[in-house]
């Protein structure tokens, strides 16, 4: 459970992330965060996993106030919580089983639990047969997976996702957003951040609307892909099951 | 993540950056070579002086040169005051005629000089070796010479330890400069060291930032660069102590007989070759440090222009 109690954030320049947000997104929720460029959305999410410290207001992630955990803490919050990013974040020089598995490293895996993990972890995303390519050798929509499988390693309780579509086409945002929808009908609390109004009345889902750093909407709205696929409160706990998004075209 | 666990991951991060970048850790090991192999030469030097030093001064002598005039009974009086006092060991009388054979031996091509002179060329010596355990406080020496100085048959007196102290004072000196000259070299390597880590930081910040997002510790982020920085300065360390053997080596292979193989005949003890190898790691770690300040490497990993965009 994420809870924010009149979050916000001034930047040193003067610039305001966020003004005064309070909101409560429940476990296993699929929420969509969207505004114009600037409206505080990137800001959100970093003032979740900590990147940013709130200049006031408080934010609960899982019961936890992180907005005044300890510096040397964050590592550990971070540990359950997933990021994606809109340019992937992958590391060119090193292959996609290098690439995902380094919180397993960091955690003191063995080689073998990290190439089964890694293996599994790929399987979900369906890239378990291009664990040893490199990310110039996938195309846009490969990489993301990739990054999603980074994200998933460690079964995160939240999965935030800043703009994943926002390098790709429509085919294959569509086949990403499928993901995002697989993964939180496992139980995976997942905040979408987009500006695509198209993709989000698609799939309906509750949407949060952000301007100027202000909240200024907060709403369900139905969606065909969200009929499609589930209602996005899953049951399942993170990490269980697997997805073959290729079975499931 | 147990703890050697991290150490052999920081181990095998540092030596696939090393051998990643070889050419710019080549510079830092080259520097960080240089700078104690220059320590070390001046370490072998003065450490061989000093070994030379205290070689000359468990033979140095007091040397009492008579007056011509001075009679037998003199020297028989002088020898009887000198063997009284306890820090002379013993007392040897060496003749007119004894001081100019040994004047003839030591310089043979100038033993014509004292043809002319007869006997009285050289000077009667009493010569007093002196026991350094049994010295007396440096004021109570001084006056007991300069009673001796006064007395009527005493021309002048020759102390070996005067030049012993001007030599010491030259070995203070090579020390000196060569702490000196280390300690800028030294200085000089660890910013080396420290710009060869904050340009691998730089290149590896991609990777940085990846970490810190999937929850890696400071100490799990920084451990390979301190450890990278750690073995550039062993790596150069060991250079330098190569080169210095292989140096020392052929210095006592090529001149034996020279007076320069005197100045390094005995080579460093392993005390002195491990400090060597432990200044050069922690040169290294030093390096890393400062190159590592926490602004420093936050700036690193979140500076990415591409990725700064987002949002």
């Amino acid at each position: 459970m994420i809870e924010l109690f009149s979050v916000t954030k001034r930047y040193a320049s003067g610039q305001v992330g966020l003004d005064n947000v309070t909101l409560k997104i429940d476990a296993g929720q699929m929420v969509f965060l969207t505004g114009p460029s600037g409206a505080g959305k990137s800001t959100f999410l970093k003032l979740i996993y900590c990147e940013e410290i709130p200049s006031s207001g408080s934010i609960l992630v899982n019961g936890r106030n992180v907005s005044s955990l300890p510096r040397r803490k964050v590592p550990y919050l971070r540990r359950t919580i997933g990021v994606v990013f809109q340019s992937f974040r992958l590391i060119p020089r090193k292959t996609v089983f290098e690439n995902i598995c380094y919180l397993p490293r960091i955690l003191g895996s063995s080689a073998q639990e990290q190439k089964e993990l890694a293996y599994e972890t790929l399987r979900r995303v369906s890239l378990s047969h291009r664990m040893n390519a490199s990310p110039h050798q996938l195309s846009g929509g490969e990489q993301q997976r990739v990054a999603i499988a980074r994200a998933l390693m460690n079964q995160p309780e939240i999965l935030l996702a800043d703009e994943p579509t926002g390098n790709l086409d429509p085919e294959l945002s569509e086949e990403i957003l499928r993901l995002f929808l697989e993964i939180n009908g496992q139980g995976t609390t997942v905040i979408f951040a987009t500006h695509d109004r198209d993709l989000i009345q698609r799939v309906g889902r509750r949407v949060l609307t952000l301007e100027a750093g202000q909240l200024t909407g907060d709403q369900k709205l139905p969606g065909e892909l969200n009929d499609a696929i589930g209602p996005g409160q899953g049951t399942m706990g993170p990490g269980q099951g697997t997805i073959d998004l290729e079975e499931e075209a | 993540m147990t703890f050697s666990q991290a150490i052999s991951y920081f181990l095998r991060e540092a030596c696939s950056s090393l051998v990643r970048s070889w050419k710019v850790s080549l510079v830092a090991i080259s520097t960080i070579t240089m700078s104690l192999f220059l320590t070390g030469v001046f370490l072998l030097v003065s450490s061989n002086l000093r070994q030379l030093i205290s070689g000359w001064e468990e033979e140095s002598k007091l040397v009492l040169y008579l007056e011509t005039a001075a009679t037998v009974e003199d020297q028989k009086r002088l020898i009887n005051k000198l063997e009284q006092a306890e820090w002379a060991s013993s007392v040897n009388l060496v003749t007119a005629t004894e001081g100019a054979e040994r004047f003839r031996q030591a310089f043979p091509s100038l033993g014509e000089l004292l043809e002319g002179w007869g006997d009285g060329a050289i000077p009667s010596s009493l010569e007093i070796v002196l026991n350094r355990q049994a010295l007396p406080a440096q004021a109570d020496f001084d006056s007991w010479l300069e009673s001796l100085r006064h007395d009527t048959a005493v021309s002048t007196i020759d102390d070996d330890r005067d030049w012993l102290t001007q030599l010491e004072a030259v070995v203070f000196a090579v020390e000196a400069l060569g702490m000196v000259l280390g300690l800028v070299l030294l200085v000089t390597a660890v910013f080396t060291i420290s710009s060869v880590i904050r340009l691998t930081a730089y290149l590896y910040r991609d990777e940085i930032a990846v970490m810190r997002l999937v929850g890696a510790t400071e100490f799990f982020i920084r451990g390979p660069f301190y450890m990278e920085g750690v073995l550039q300065g062993l790596v150069g360390g060991g250079c330098a102590l190569v080169t210095l053997a292989g140096g020392h080596y052929l210095l006592l292979r090529q001149s034996a007989d020279s007076p320069l193989s005197l100045l390094a005949d005995k080579f460093l003890g392993p005390a002195e070759l491990l400090s060597l190898l432990a200044l050069g790691g922690l040169a290294g770690f030093i390096g890393a440090i400062t190159s590592l300040r926490r602004e420093s490497l936050g700036q690193t990993a979140e500076v990415d222009p591409e990725w700064e965009q987002e949002g």
